[in-house]
């Protein structure tokens, strides 16, 4: 069922669902655009303004000529962040730095449901898009407070002035942030798809057109995986269907602050659930990919700020080793006996000497994964099981990396980045494997 | 004398005869009946396992941890013990009715009481199976809860619910069979609060982030207990 609407564009009874008669109609009266920058929201009214002015601030100073939109899609907010964003006076940020938009800066705001769903936020996203024919997309976090004009011109360049279809971001990070992307997410997602995308889970990224298009009608939406991390299937969706991805310098970027963010339980369920998910649905894209290859980079690729070492972390050395003991049966269904012991032997160690060899982690995840392919257990099951053996790994890297330097630590991030390239035929056997 | 052996013979050899001549058909009637149960039977086996392989039902038997308890019995998979039993219990139904037709004395009540039971005992197992794949699932979900929050003795979480669902589904499979329905009452009334306590825990454990974000949503405030632990992404 298709219909045709005033702006000359298809849509499908999907997309009538997904678009709302008001979201309809406020889209249909800004017509045709060429860039759109979209704000997922739940309950950020103290901090969406200052988002939405950086949006408009690179509007207009870096596309006064072009037609753009700010999107905001709320997941139900109950502290007014529409309202927040409708009220705020649109020229003020311009006016003062002498500078006008030859444009209007459209802001349009829906509201997809009573929950927050990054996936239905990013279908409604992707659906808006299409409709407005946007031919460079990006996506900021409200949560981001250092978000800056820049952060926006360089997510929506590379796609409009040039032929890229994903543009991931790269931050500042402080040495020990963000170390499940820089220990897994990274080096694992690299080694199997065969590119360098530091990240691939981030709050902003970049798209085209087309990706746009093409995610949008894929028959993915109602995955677990998806609604709840899609960004980087939408990466890899690129990746394997061959369209060009590169990566773009933001600056620094502000860890959340405590409590805020998702637990190190839940962030592994929905990052590593959605990679082993993407193992699984592109299954035929890597099987036959060797090595590694670097994407464009604007900006430099990585930049790693001094930090204080953590306090005392020996909770997370003890959870680990009362998880390789706790959970000695749900890891026999998941592991090699020879992985298996090896984990055990590790675990008797003593804390101050303890080390987590990188060949014995990259076994233990790809086992992991084709553990999560085969179903040996129930899928979320498997993924809980991991959190002890992360815990783990994280343990014996603020052991050996407390004092390092940020070179000594990006060499050793390199290594482990080979290790898995060198061990992906193990993932490929064990996947292939019956039992 | 010797007439009077001569036609008890005679009588013996016409009673043979006639039961020969009667059971001999019977007999026919058993095979054919027999014959046409284990072609039903074949026939419902083949039919059976592709709608099961049709319903992916081995995948989810394995995220159930059902065909892990199967493999552990050196047991098939799921779709194959259960077109397996279907072949059987359909065969077995075939021969009980077959063997009724012979009009053996004392067999005949035999038979029926066995084949009003023999739904009975197909339930029982199906209850029984079902409440091992649920123990085993939630038993798992309520340790790996426990192990990752750092619980002194996650054992005893998973340990109590594997028990109350066990105490359970064998109560119900007694009930079913009609065995000793007073005692299990009785039993399972008993057993019936400690299995509820260890239900509570087992949800406690499991569902606590999502009780703890209902009442941060609910009552406006956060309460962080993991600030040591590093921000993962």
């Amino acid at each position: 069922m298709a219909g045709e609407n005033a702006l000359g564009a298809d849509f499908t009874l999907a997309d009538d669902i997904l678009l709302g008669d008001d979201f309809l109609r406020q889209l249909m009266s800004v017509g045709e655009v060429d860039l759109l920058v979209a704000v997922p929201t739940y309950n950020n009214a103290g901090t969406v303004e200052q988002t939405i002015r950086a949006i408009e601030d690179s509007y207009q100073q870096n596309f006064v000529r072009d037609r753009v939109v700010i999107l905001n899609v709320d997941g139900g907010s109950t502290d007014h962040t529409a309202e927040a964003i409708l009220n705020m006076n649109g020229k003020k940020a311009g006016v003062h730095r002498g500078i006008t938009s030859l444009r209007t800066v459209h802001r349009v705001t829906t509201q997809y449901g009573r929950s927050p769903s990054q996936g239905t936020a990013l279908r409604t996203i992707l659906a808006a898009a299409d409709l407005l024919r946007a031919k460079s997309c990006a996506i900021v976090s409200p949560a981001t407070t250092t978000l800056d004009p820049s952060w926006v011109a360089n997510l929506l360049r590379p796609a409009y002035r040039q032929d890229f279809a994903f543009v991931a971001p790269l931050y500042t990070r402080s040495k020990f942030q963000g170390l499940l992307a820089r220990n897994l997410l990274y080096p694992m997602s690299r080694a199997v798809f065969g590119m360098r995308i530091r990240e691939l889970y981030a709050d902003e990224w970049g798209f085209s057109e087309r990706l746009a298009t093409e995610c949008l009608n894929q028959n993915v939406w109602g995955h677990e995986a998806v609604r709840a991390r899609p960004e980087a299937w939408m990466a890899i969706t690129a990746i394997c269907s061959g369209m060009k991805c590169c990566q773009s310098f933001l600056g620094p970027k502000a860890p959340p602050p405590p409590g805020t963010g998702p637990d190190i339980i839940e962030a592994i369920r929905q990052t590593v659930g959605n990679l082993f998910w993407c193992f699984e649905t592109f299954q035929e894209h890597w099987m036959d990919r060797n090595g590694s290859q670097a994407v464009p980079t604007f900006g430099p690729e990585h930049d790693l700020t001094p930090e204080d070492k953590p306090s005392s972390q020996e909770k997370t050395f003890d959870l680990f080793r009362s998880g390789v003991r706790g959970l000695d049966s749900v890891l026999s269904a998941i592991l090699t006996p020879d992985t298996h012991t090896q984990l055990r032997d590790i675990a008797a160690q003593d804390p101050a000497h303890f080390h987590f060899d990188s060949g014995l982690w990259v076994r233990t995840l790809y086992e992991f994964a084709a553990a999560y392919h085969r179903a040996v257990i129930a899928r979320d099951h498997i993924l809980q099981a991991l959190v002890p053996l992360y815990r783990g790994h994280l343990y014996s890297f603020l052991l050996e990396h407390g004092e390092s330097s940020s070179e000594e630590i990006e060499g050793d991030s390199e290594a482990l980045c080979l290790e898995f390239e060198r061990q992906k035929p193990y993932l490929i056997e064990r996947w292939k494997a019956k039992n | 004398m010797k007439d009077t052996i001569v036609q008890g013979l005679q009588q013996a050899y016409l009673n043979l005869f006639h039961m020969i001549s009667e059971f001999l058909p019977r007999l026919v009637v058993m095979l054919v009946i027999i014959l046409s149960g284990l072609l039903v039977a074949y026939a419902l086996r083949y039919v059976v396992r592709a709608i099961l392989r049709l319903s992916k039902l081995d995948r989810l038997s394995e995220e159930a941890g059902a065909s892990r308890v199967l493999r552990m019995a050196a047991l098939p998979s799921m779709t194959e013990v259960l077109s397996r039993s279907i072949f059987w219990i359909t065969l077995l139904g075939f021969v009980l009715i077959g063997i009724s037709i012979l009009n053996i004395a004392g067999l005949q009540e035999q038979i029926s009481r066995l084949l009003r039971l023999l739904p009975e005992i197909v339930v029982a197992i199906l209850i029984l199976f079902l409440g091992l794949v649920i123990a085993n699932f939630l038993s798992r979900a309520a340790l790996l809860a426990a192990v990752n929050a750092g619980y002194a003795s996650p054992n005893l979480a998973s340990w109590s619910i594997r028990f109350g669902i066990w105490i359970l589904a064998i109560a119900m499979a007694l009930d079913e069979l009609g065995v000793a329905r007073q005692t299990v009452i009785a039993a399972f009334s008993i057993v019936f609060g400690a299995f509820m306590l260890g239900l509570a825990i087992a949800f406690g454990l499991g569902g606590q982030g999502l009780a703890r974000s209902f009442l941060e949503r609910s009552l406006g405030e956060k309460k962080d207990d993991k600030t040591d632990e590093l921000q993962p992404l």
